[in-house]
């Protein structure tokens, strides 16, 4: 019987509130003179990848449908569509997403779809669109699967999931310093947000959270915004380029072309795919730990405040490194 | 919804945007000084030595001198990128000097330059 259950596609209806409110960001950050930046190409550029990633939606999205509803055939648990179910379904795909994002960030292949969203260096509502094309080559549908085999329909594990976009559309704006407190504690914000979206080392590789930051709490990868060090928005090494093409495939062209060269191991053409980014065979580039520890070595008094947390304030250098 | 309304907000929510932006103002480019240029090499390269800065007549791109060599800062919308000369291949073009990285998602950079400027850095970018 729920084989035919629907639910509307979310996101598409949310268009209109989009449109909506990047206007209204705009004129509030005219109006007030602060509260962000907006740059015409970089937003156009941000604006045709959300159109883009629709796009890939409908012509993809049936792989992992289909993937989905086979999953669905062979469960034999089905626990309905009542309110209590979507919420329930809603925070379990929270933490499905939590872990999705993580693993978008510390393994290249996932980050060669996410990177994108990560390639301006602005923080506007036109950031929020600004989504990628290529998701459905990372394969992360799979982490969706335990939901699926728990007795949650397709159709509302997706339904849920365009919810949770959503909601992270509004926290992409230097508009909102802080939400009140109670609410900074349990819910992702705007302040958490910004600092996922900074490029500084102490914020690399932080606040994975999609709507609550409870799960970055949880697994220690909760970094606070910190008045004294100002996100600076974007990619260490940012991209030069508009081109929404370019966009949105320049890192899978980069994993290409690092596994691809003469000379390597089959190990290290693994690990230009599946590392985390910034890994080299040769040692020629830095990835996040490595960025962090050469930021200690330039400010030791930023050792073990927040982001530096694994250099030790109390222990000397080297031991401190390993700790 | 379907797909000619979602097509029509897509597509008329985007131009419309677009236009105003530009109307406001928002396509300026950032010009660089010394100090612009300097600030923005850092924080590619946190921690890096800045022996020398050029910036070009229209003030769109910088050549940074370090120790460890050269590297161009361009302007880019109201941000800015930075790169180090290396692995990239650099031509004659019309108005000035088209430098190619050899880099997808950073392809390449239009020094405009006039003819007071072109041999200066003709030879800041092939130092004898
Ligand atoms: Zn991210
Ligand atoms: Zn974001």
């Amino acid at each position: 019987m729920t084989d035919q259950v629907t639910f509307p596609d979310a996101v598409q209806w949310a268009v209109p509130f989009f449109i909506a409110a990047i206007l209204a960001e705009f004129l509030w950050i005219a109006v007030k003179g602060k509260g962000g930046r907006y740059e015409t190409r970089d937003a156009v550029t941000s604006l045709i990848m959300g159109a883009g990633n629709i796009a890939s939606g409908l012509l993809l999205g049936f792989i992992a449908y289909a993937f989905f509803m086979w999953l669905w055939q062979i469960t034999p648990l089905d626990l309905g569509t009542s309110i209590p179910v979507i919420v329930l379904c809603f925070v379990l795909d929270d933490l499905r997403y939590y872990w999705v994002h993580r693993f978008g960030h510390r393994i290249r292949w996932v980050w060669a779809s996410h990177v994108n969203h990560h390639s301006s260096q602005h923080y506007n509502l036109t950031t929020a669109l600004r989504q990628t094309w290529t998701y459905t080559f990372t394969f992360m549908m799979v982490v969706r699967a335990p939901l699926i085999l728990l007795g949650f329909h397709p159709a509302m594990v997706l339904f849920v999931g365009g919810l949770n976009l959503i909601y992270q559309f509004w926290i992409h704006t230097e508009a909102i310093g802080k939400m009140p407190r109670w609410f900074e504690a349990v819910m992702n914000t705007p302040s958490h947000h910004r600092v996922h979206h900074g490029r500084n080392a102490r914020y690399l590789d932080c606040n994975y959270a999609g709507a609550f930051i409870i799960w970055d709490k949880m697994f220690g990868t909760f970094v606070p915004e910190q008045e004294d060090d100002r996100v600076d928005f974007g990619l260490v090494h940012n991209i030069g380029t508009f081109n929404p093409l370019r966009v949105a495939f320049h890192e899978w062209v980069g994993i290409w072309r690092d596994a691809s060269q003469p000379g390597l191991t089959l190990r290290q053409r693994l690990a230009y795919c599946f590392a985390p980014p910034g890994y080299s065979h040769d040692g020629s580039r830095d990835n996040s730990q490595q960025i962090k520890a050469k930021h200690i070595a330039l400010h030791p008094e930023d050792r073990g405040t927040p982001g530096f947390e694994h250099f030790r304030a109390d222990l000397p250098k080297s031991q401190a490194e390993q700790a | 919804m379907p797909l000619g309304i979602l097509l029509v907000l897509v597509i008329g929510g985007i131009a419309g945007i677009t236009l105003m932006m530009h109307l406001a103002g928002k396509s300026r480019v950032t010009q660089l000084t010394p100090d612009v240029a300097k600030a923005a090499w850092l924080r590619h390269v946190p921690g890096d030595k800045v022996v020398d800065v050029t910036i070009t007549n229209d003030g769109h791109t910088a050549l940074i001198r370090t120790p460890a060599g050269n590297g161009l800062v361009w302007s880019f919308g109201a941000d800015t990128v930075a790169r180090h000369l290396q692995d990239f291949d650099w031509m004659d073009h019309p108005k000035g000097f088209e430098v190619r990285f050899h880099d997808f998602g950073t392809p390449r950079v239009l020094i405009h330059l006039d003819d007071t400027e072109r041999q200066h850095w003709h030879n800041l970018m092939e130092p004898a």
